[in-house]
Formats: structure tokens, sequence, C-alpha cells
């Protein structure tokens, strides 16, 4: 096969599968910025074994595999950093995490309309929290409510939008 | 959903929320070992969390705040078009790969970026050195604006008119406040009251009796009582809260009462309401003559101000005949000044009259009372005040615009010759004294001795002060060489005066108030000092004043 043609399903494949591999990563590490450096390391370790692509062999287990190796490492190197998961419970739920992680723009499909189900108040602060990232005490001061309040009206809020995707995601696979 | 999990979910929103503790850590692992079903709730949150911030790396929902993602998305666009030769492939895929390439550099770029953070804070602290480069704030949710009789409880700070209040405890025996709050709402407070102000649009009400006006530009603000939110419409109201229970009543326009699981009630004027303390609710008459209105208010504080104005001049008349003073100004002359500030000392004595230059008349402490302003780099008052002096004290009140010269000058001798005090405020806010001891060294600056020593006090000043009288005193006792300033009738600073430069012989001669005559001297060093405000009482002691008199001078004289 001619490089260049090589080349270009891999770039394809690797677009792609952007997204998957940030929801894997995302699920074992719980941090968006180590998120980031591991997926843009695995995307290097790939990109450096373009050797070993074939266009005709599954993209995603073979890109799972590098973005495992390079999570675990993450977690070993990183042993005094505060981190969610061990090393041990990371190779535990890397089987889950890789399936749901392989429907995750479905995920991302249902969230929009699930969003708007909420109500105005509680899309405001779903809004403010995740992609304002503000913290939960400045939503707080800026809407005159206390800590508490908002912590108690975005759990109930996280809680509707997990079980609208839910059921669409349902309803549709 | 199970125990199990509904503690997971917490536990997962507190880490994402960055509050998790260490315990807290341990207790996700323990249950994340031990159950099936939590192991994939968790990794559904997990992805259900990467996928909100994914929707916002895609722009559907562009962060409003800053981003360096942003630049560095832009400096990838630029490199785009340098790489996007190495593949001779159709248009999208060079996009595409470009991306990658991109991922590959934007790697290297977030390390710029992180050394860059890195190295950030060092580089502000520099730049926080220099003061021009750090915006001034100010803090506060509202004002107090006017006091009548009011005692202040125990544990309370005790307020000024024109003093921001921050969120937190306010409490009065008696009396009345008025306060402004900064979206607009104004709430007169009758003793005894405590609140608890909450933000500019905020304030939880545990006891006592108020009245709120809201104009329209206010609409919105409420005050909390137990689990009542009183919201206002736009309108007159008003609120008396006991352990028997809350009275709403509302004079003019409408008003929400709120409260969790009870559907919202509206009041509107002329109605008034009482909910008991078990939280039944009744209907009752209006009384607005139980809530002192602003008028009123005003009317008493009016009366207030009259009084002291009169205490004053009582005060102030007696003053006059004190034989320490040896200069004083009361700006209190009736008719046309004809650019004169008159002597109010007794005997009168012409000759200690001051010449008035550019300052302009301006009103005082008190509205029957009168002021000089100064405000071009012009403006001053120019006096002689002959004599030769021991102690000094000099006190005035003064109100303050800003402090825009490195010097602003309160009272300044023409020269500085040797027995000469200069009394002025630095940019910082520090209050100024010395007094010369040693004449200049002929033989230039570079052998120079120290000729005096300059006593500064801790910066008296903050914008918040801006367009208040201030009583600002500062005294100079020869005999034992030490110098206290003083800020509204308290202690400010005391120092000692090094023995070398203690001076025993003052004197003034020719002098400016609210400014500096410059000294026709071809190397001269010296810059424009004039004040950015008003005087309006100026004196001058042959003596050093005690702290209890200092304090005296305060009482007698606050507006």
């Amino acid at each position: 096969m001619d490089q260049n043609e090589n080349s270009e399903q891999f770039v394809q494949q690797l677009t792609e599968n952007q997204t998957r591999l940030y929801g894997y990563v995302y699920s074992l590490l719980g941090d968006h910025n180590r998120t980031s450096d591991v997926v843009q390391e695995t995307n290097l370790l790939l990109w450096q074994k373009i050797g070993e692509f074939h266009p005709k062999k599954p993209f995603l287990p073979w890109a799972f595999a590098f973005a495992r190796f390079q999570v675990m490492a993450h977690l070993r190197d990183r042993k005094r950093d505060r981190l969610l998961l061990d090393a041990e419970l990371a190779e535990t739920l890397s089987g889950e995490a890789k399936r749901q992680a392989e429907k995750i723009d479905s995920v991302r499909e249902a969230l929009r309309p699930c969003l708007q189900r909420l109500t105005p108040t509680n899309r405001e602060l779903v809004e403010c929290r995740y992609f304002k990232a503000m913290s939960i005490a400045d939503i707080a001061a800026a809407v005159d409510r206390t800590v508490g309040a908002i912590k108690v009206a975005l759990l109930k809020s996280r809680r509707r939008l997990a079980e609208c995707v839910q059921k669409r995601m349902a309803a549709e696979g | 959903m199970n125990s199990l999990i509904e503690e997971l979910e917490l536990l997962i929103f507190d880490w994402e929320a960055g509050t998790l503790d260490d315990a807290g850590v341990q207790r996700v692992r323990e249950i994340l070992s031990t159950s099936e079903e939590a192991r994939t709730f968790y990794v559904q949150q997990q992805i259900l969390n990467a996928a909100l911030k994914l929707d916002v790396n895609a722009g559907l929902v562009p962060p409003k705040i800053p981003d360096p993602a942003e630049k560095a998305l832009a400096i990838e666009s630029r490199l785009k078009k340098g790489t996007s030769h190495v593949f001779r492939v159709s248009y999208w895929a060079v996009a595409v790969a470009s991306l990658v390439i991109c991922v590959l550099t934007g790697r290297l770029l977030q390390l710029e970026f992180l050394r860059d953070n890195q190295s950030r804070p060092v580089a502000r602290n520099d730049i926080g050195t220099r003061k021009e480069q750090k915006e001034p704030t100010s803090e506060g949710i509202a004002l107090v604006t006017r006091l009548v009789d009011v005692a202040w409880e125990a544990n309370q700070n005790s307020h000024e008119v024109g003093d921001a209040l921050s969120p937190g405890r306010l409490a009065i025996k008696s009396g009345f406040v008025q306060i402004e709050f900064f979206c607009g709402a104004t709430v007169i407070v009758e003793g005894p009251s405590e609140l608890d102000l909450q933000s500019p649009l905020l304030a939880r009400v545990r006891s006592g009796r108020l009245r709120a006006r809201v104009p329209p530009a206010a609409r919105g603000f409420s005050l909390e009582v137990d689990d009542m939110k009183v919201v206002d419409l736009g309108t007159e109201f008003g609120l008396s809260v006991s352990p028997e229970g809350t009275n709403v009543q509302v004079f003019d326009g409408e008003v929400e009462l709120h409260q969790l699981d009870v559907e919202t009630r509206l009041l509107s004027a002329g109605k008034a309401l009482i909910r008991s303390a078990e939280g039944d609710y009744s209907e009752t008459e209006v009384t607005p003559d139980s809530f002192l209105d602003i008028a009123t208010l005003e009317s008493r504080v009016a009366g207030q101000r009259e009084k002291r104005y009169e205490r004053w001049q009582r005060w102030s008349e007696e003053l006059r005949r004190d034989e320490r003073l040896i200069a004083y100004y009361t700006f209190d002359q009736d008719g046309d000044w004809l650019r004169r500030l008159i002597s109010s000392l007794e005997p009168i004595n012409s000759e200690l009259d001051g010449a008035i230059v550019g300052a302009h008349r301006f009103p005082g402490r008190w509205a029957l009372k009168d002021s000089l302003e100064f405000k071009r780099p012009g403006d001053r008052v120019r006096v002689q005040i002959p004599g030769e002096f021991n102690s000094l004290t000099f006190a005035c009140w003064v109100k303050i615009d800003s402090l825009d010269r490195w010097y602003n000058s309160l009272f300044l001798t023409d020269h500085y010759n040797q027995g000469e005090p200069h009394w002025q405020i630095l940019d910082t806010g520090q209050l100024f004294f010395s007094v010369r001891h040693k004449a200049d060294d002929v033989r230039g600056p570079a052998v120079k001795e120290k000729t005096h020593q300059a006593v500064l006090s801790p910066p008296f000043w903050k914008p918040s002060l801006s367009g208040r009288w201030l009583h600002l005193a500062t005294t100079y006792d020869a005999d034992v060489g030490r110098t206290t300033h003083y800020f509204n009738g308290n202690v400010l600073h005391e120092e000692s005066i090094d023995e070398e430069l203690i001076v025993k012989t003052t004197r003034i001669g020719a002098a400016s108030i609210g400014n500096w005559s410059i000294p026709t001297r071809p190397d001269s060093e010296f810059a424009i000092r004039n004040l950015n405000g008003s005087i309006d009482e100026f004196a001058i002691f042959a003596a050093s004043l005690t702290a209890d008199e200092i304090k005296e001078m305060y009482e007698n004289g606050k507006p």
C-alpha cells in the first residue's frame, strides 16, 4: 500500500477516536489536565508505531492498548500525587472503561437534548460548573445561595442528566 | 439507587469539584473494589464528565474565560500552513494530518505553556511591587448613609457615615441606621435589631424592625427571615421580626414571599401579613407610621447635624481664647470673604489673616459652614505667623478627594530652614511631619548630613475615605523629642526623635495651607504639592497637646 495512503487512513482513524480515548483515559484518571497529557502521549506513541498500523485491523482496541499502557505508566510515575484510583483498581476498571468509552459519542449526542430538559436554573448551574468551570463557591456567591444548596442542586441535575442519557441510549441501542 | 451508589455519587462529585479529602479517596477505592455495580456506575459518571468536558472543547458552549488553549489553537492554525505540504493528499486529510502534527506540536507548546505558567508568579511579583500596576480594590456590599442616636451592640464594630459594610453581622441596641445596598435598595434599621448582611442583594434579618425602599433598578432585593424570603418587586415595605413572629407590610408596590416547598405568596400595597412562630399566616392592618421612613429620618439627621454644628460652634468659641493657640482658622466667616481667610484668634489680630490664592469656597462639614477647596496646582492660603516657639501641635479637619501628589500638603513653610515644620501626606496615605534641624550643607548633597527626622505614620488613607471629613493632628514635643500623629482622635503613630535631631526652637514665618510656595532656587528639586480636597478648620498651638485634648477636638468637631 502507498505509504501516503496508509498515513491518511491512520490519521483518519486517530482523529475519529480521540473522544473515545479521552473518555477511556478520563475514566481511569478522573482529571482533565492529566487526561489531556496522557491522550497526547498516547497519540505520540501511536504515531511512532504507524508501521504496525494496518487499515484492515480494528483501530480502537490497538489504540486502547497503548492508552492503557500510558495510564498505568502515569499511575506508577505519579504515585506521590493525589490520584483517585491506584494502578490495581485501574486495571480492574479498564475493561468497563473501554466498553463505555466506545459509546461516548452517543453520550454526547444524548447530552444536548437532555440538557434542554433541565429547568433553566439548573441548566445554568450545569453550564456554570461544567462549561465555564466555575467553582461551586463562586457559583454560590454569584446566585446568592449557600454552597450546600448549589451542591444539592448540581447533584440532582447531574442525576437527571445521567438518567436521561441512559434512557436515550437504551432507546437508540 | 442504593445507598452505596449514592455515597459513591457524592464522592465522585466532590472529587470532580476538587474537595474530596484523602479519606474520601480511600472510600472510593473501597467501594469500587467491592461492587461490580459500583464500578459500572463509576465509569458512567466519569464518561458523563468527560462528555461534558468534550462538549466545551468542541466549542459547542464556548468557555467565556480566556484560555491559554485558545492561544495554542491560534498558534496551531498558523503552524498548519507550514506543515501541510508533508502530506500530498486531499484537503480534508491535510487538515486531519496537521491535527496530528498539532497534537504533537501542541504537546510541545503545552510544555512551553507549563513552563510559562511556572515562571509567571515570579514575574507577577516583580510587577506587584510597582504600585501603579495594581488596580486598587475596595470591599463592601453596602454603605452606611445615615446614623441617628445609634448605640452599637457590644461585640459589633461601630461604623461612621460613609463606611462600606462587608458581609457579616450588623447589630444595634438603639437608634436608626440607614444602609444603602450596592444594588440600590435603601433600608432603615431601627434598634434593637440584628441583621446578617450577605450580598448587595440579600440580607438575613434575625430580629428587629426595618423599612426597605427598593427603586425599580434594585428589584429582586430580598430579606430572609428563617426559611422565608421576602423578595421585593420594586416597592416600599416594612418588616418586623420578633420571637412571636414576622410581620410583613407593603406600603407601595408588591413583594413576594418565598418559602421552600410552599407556594409563593404575592403581597400587594396596603396588605400586611403576620407569620407566627408556628408558621401560620394571618392578615393584619398596615401601620406605615410604625416604620420610620427616609424623609423622617432625614429630618432627624438634619436636627442632629444642626445640634452638632451648634456644639462645635460653642466649643470653637472657647478654643479661640486658648493661650497656646498661635493660629486658628474656622472657615466660618460671614458675608463676602474678599479672598481673606480671617484669623479666628482672640484677641483679634488681622495680621494673622490668610490670603486665599485660587482656592474656592465650598460647603464644609455642615451645610451652614464653609470650607476652602484646593484643586488646582496653584491653590493655597498664604499665611504669615511670626514668633519663635518650642513644642507645636497642628490640627485640621480635611476632606481629601484623592492623594495625587507624592507630597500632598497640609501646611508647609515656604522654605525649609532651621526650625521650620513641614506637615503633609504622602501618596501612600502616610502622615508626614518633620522639623528642619540643620541648615543645608553648602558642600552639596554628596556630603549632606541628615538634616531632619521625618516622622511617618502608617498609611491611614484608603480610597473609601474619599470625600469624608477627617480629623488629622500631629503633636511635636520639643522637650522630650517626640512626634505623635493622630487620625480621627486616635493615636496613629508615635516616634521619638533622634537626640541629635531634636529642634528646641521652632518658627514658621511665611507659609502655605494646602500647598507649598516653591522656593525660588534654581536647583529646586521640589515639585507640585497641592492638596486635592477641602479644609474647613485649621489650628496651630505652641504646645504639644495631650491625647485627651486631641480626642476632645475630634469629638466636638465631628460632623
